[in-house]
């Protein structure tokens, strides 16, 4: 029963895909769109492929994922740190609050031409970006879990004889994994989303650089594969972290 | 501090903080500029409007009809990370520069977030309550309305708040991309042509802009679900 | 409010100070105020003075809003009074430690361990080598009658389970006093009579210090060895009553049993009355 409904969703759910593509097929078949414009769905496909057996291509790839790794992974530490900290310690809450009003609001891509400027036009202004711009969410899910933990997990440790440091590694952070897991989940899509765009803006390599000169030659076939790759990459990564979910919050309810 | 910083890397790329606040008012005197500007927040509120109009019900929707979200979800899985600034390129190729182009990338850019949360807030809708809806006549249109709406409106209005900053995102990196009029345009020729007062000038001017708008909307925000628990008071945001 | 005279039978019978040559928790004065975000203050404890016995049951029984859970976070040391003091073995109680463990009703077992897990963090956490801690563990969890569960997360467990994992969890380091706050409060009927069974069988065996609190009048007298009754805003002790019954205690035989039918019907009137006193001033 359980298995049926579930198959019965995939097939639902892959229902709209397979529609957009026979639509996509139907405008270049019956002539509503030129190739030029909008190549069909099984060129753009075999395109894609071709292009990831390139090795300029996969260094494209590789470039964008090194910069997401590392700014994903700075914005992970820092903003699980501070997060914490600020929902343990009254003073960095006091500093950190009014810090985070102003900035978490604030449109970062508006900063990126100040972090060319001081960083330069390599990988130290684009890491930067990607970590600023995913440090909010996962800052303030990790504040937000952090400072939702149940008061008496706390004080079932204390009277164990936890010390109160200690508290905060064996008790805070493990209660408030669900949430800073789900920050991470949106940091990481964010992290896709900047990526590609600070490439585009500026860049001599990384998928968001292959689609501005694909758009450049106007060549529309080009300009897909990059977008589906980074779409790609986002669902497999978004598979991966969901794992890793799982497998940390196998205890939790509803995980 | 910027100031210090400034005089301490004695760097004429990074002008000073007076340097780039005496810029503020030539941008804002300079009459294309502010037409710019103005222009850019006109398509910021279309797109950011219609996608509201759209997102809301079918986030409701979804959230209370399995079959709805089953639809829905995996292409919307999809899209989530796919920049939508980086679709400028292609919809220009369709529909070229204009104002429609721009328009439909904020579009498409908020619209994720509010489905999301819509569809989040819709979920946790008390089963019973909407049994008492029932019990009292209300029709499952009705109840979508009149139940179901208000339950989720704190989580609709908090993934509002982040559509609200993404569309200024979007709106900035859409004209970026076009270069041809409005606030991102401004910014990035300035950093083009070396005008570095002006790109702070303007990254000064488009930041005071998300704050402004991010605090207006947490005043009507909080004017409307009065009623709910008290939120989670730091704002969420991303690009 | 006026203070009223107990109409107390001759076997229902308030006692007064105990014999401070076995107290193990000594409460002096205690009074803990809640700031509130209305202008008035939260009286939850107006000076609270109580002693408890070494191997003593002891419930603390009143209506909710008395207190009576805040004066066992008191003796906890979780919450620090707002005046006076509370002391155990002489000295004064400054913050959690594992000679006070608590039992919670929500249970706050960590969902990140399993029922193992849970109750091994208290040894582990006292220093216990890991295999003699896990022996030590296994031995609770049979005890509590969840053999077979110890790989289990909270999540896949029944409230009772979870309750009795709980108890295993604060036995495991053993603690001096436990601290039980309303612990089968969230509990069916059913459940409840279970576990209150076998909470007793457990405590019969080794007799260890127990203060209760409860709202429930049979619950407390079918327990305890004493039964401290609470009065609302301001939370005080209204009386104390010992509960004479002999040990160890059968339900069945305790539930026919005259004195103890005798000892819940004189507290459900007692609590009758102060609740029409406290409604007319």
């Amino acid at each position: 029963m359980i298995s049926r409904l579930h198959s019965t969703s995939i097939i639902l759910g892959l229902a709209p895909i397979v529609l957009v593509l026979a639509l996509w097929q139907g405008l270049v078949s019956f002539g509503f769109a030129p190739a030029v414009l909008l190549p069909p769905p099984g060129y753009v496909f075999g395109r894609l492929l071709q292009q990831l057996l390139t090795w300029t291509f996969q260094q494209d790839i590789a470039a964008t994922l090194l910069r997401l790794f590392a700014g994903f992974a700075i914005a992970v530490v820092l903003g699980v740190s501070v997060g914490i900290a600020a929902a343990a310690n009254p003073a960095i809450n006091a500093v950190v609050r009014p810090i985070v009003r102003v900035l978490a609001p604030l449109p970062k891509v508006a900063l990126y031409p100040a972090l060319l400027l001081l960083l330069g036009f390599g990988h130290g202004s684009k890491i930067t970006l990607v970590a600023a711009d995913a440090l909010f969410p996962i800052l303030l899910s990790t504040y937000y879990g952090a400072s939702t933990v149940e008061q008496k997990l706390i004080w079932s440790a204390m009277a164990a004889g936890t010390p109160r440091y200690e508290i905060l590694f064996k008790v805070v952070l493990p209660a408030a994994m669900p949430s800073i897991l789900t920050g991470c989940r949106i940091g990481l899509v964010i992290s896709c989303i900047v990526v590609f765009l600070a490439e585009m803006i500026t860049s001599t390599d990384g998928l968001g650089h292959s689609l501005v000169t694909a758009a450049r030659t106007f060549q529309a076939v080009d300009m897909f594969v990059p977008l589906i790759t980074i779409s790609l990459l986002g669902l497999i990564l978004n598979g991966l972290l969901g794992a890793v979910r799982a497998y940390l919050l196998r205890g939790f309810p509803e995980a | 501090m910027w100031q210090v910083a400034s005089l301490a890397l004695k760097n004429d790329s990074f002008p000073t903080a007076i340097e780039a606040i005496r810029a503020i008012p030539d941008i804002l005197g300079d009459r294309e500029s502010l037409i710019n500007i103005l222009a850019s927040l006109r398509r910021m509120a279309i797109g950011f409007g219609i996608a509201v109009l759209i997102s809301i019900p079918l986030g409701l929707l979804m959230g209370r009809s399995r079959a709805v979200a089953a639809f829905f979800n995996p292409l919307l899985m999809i899209i989530y990370p796919v920049p939508k600034a980086a679709l400028m390129p292609i919809i220009m190729l369709w529909l070229g520069v204009g104002d429609v182009t721009k328009t439909l990338v904020i579009f498409l850019g908020v619209s994720l977030p509010v489905i999301y949360h819509s569809f989040e807030g819709a979920k946790a809708v008390e089963e019973k309550m909407l049994w008492s809806g029932a019990a009292m006549g209300l029709s499952p249109a009705q109840r979508l309305v009149r139940i179901v709406l208000p339950a989720a409106l704190p989580e609709i209005l908090t993934g509002c708040r982040t559509g609200l900053v993404l569309a200024l995102i979007t709106m900035i990196t859409s004209e970026m991309i076009a270069r041809q009029s409005g606030a991102g345009n401004i910014l990035f020729n300035a950093l083009d042509m070396g005008q570095y007062d002006t790109v702070f000038a303007m990254i000064i001017i488009v930041g005071a802009m998300g704050i402004c708008l991010d605090a207006i909307f947490e005043r009507i925000r909080a004017r409307l679900v009065r009623w709910s628990e008290p939120q989670f008071d730091m704002p969420l945001s991303f690009s | 409010m006026k203070v009223v005279p107990s109409r107390s039978s001759e076997w229902v019978r308030p006692v007064r100070p105990q014999k401070p040559a076995s107290a193990i928790i000594e409460i002096e004065r205690v009074s803990q105020v809640f700031q509130t975000s209305t202008r008035k203050d939260h009286v939850a404890l107006s000076d609270i003075s109580l002693t408890i016995d070494e191997g003593a049951f002891v419930s603390i029984l009143g209506p909710s809003g008395c207190g009576k859970s805040t004066l066992l976070y008191v003796v906890g040391g979780f919450v620090s009074p707002t005046s006076g003091s509370a002391k155990i073995k002489g000295r004064t109680i400054t913050g959690p430690g594992p000679d006070r463990g608590p039992v919670f009703q929500e249970f706050a077992l960590f969902p990140w361990k399993t029922v193992l897990g849970n109750v091994m963090y208290g040894p582990r956490q006292q220093g216990v080598r890991a295999t003699e801690a896990e022996a030590q563990s296994r031995a609770l969890i049979e005890m509590v009658g969840l053999k077979g569960y110890e790989g289990f997360y909270p999540k896949e467990l029944s409230g009772g389970m979870k309750q009795r994992v709980a108890l295993a969890r604060t036995l495991a380091y053993h603690p001096e006093v436990l601290l039980m706050d309303e612990p089968f409060g969230a509990l069916d009927a059913h459940t409840r009579t279970r576990l209150q069974n076998d909470l007793l069988n457990i405590w019969e065996r080794d007799r260890k210090t127990v203060l209760f609190v409860t709202h429930s009048v049979d619950e407390a007298v079918f327990l305890s060895d004493k039964v401290v009754m609470m009065s609302t805003s301001p939370g005080r002790i209204r009386d104390i009553i010992d509960i004479d019954l002999p040990r160890p205690r059968r339900r069945n035989e305790l539930l026919l049993d005259p004195r103890y039918q005798k000892y819940v019907v004189e507290i459900e009137r007692m609590f009758d009355e102060s609740d029409l006193i406290g409604s007319s001033s």
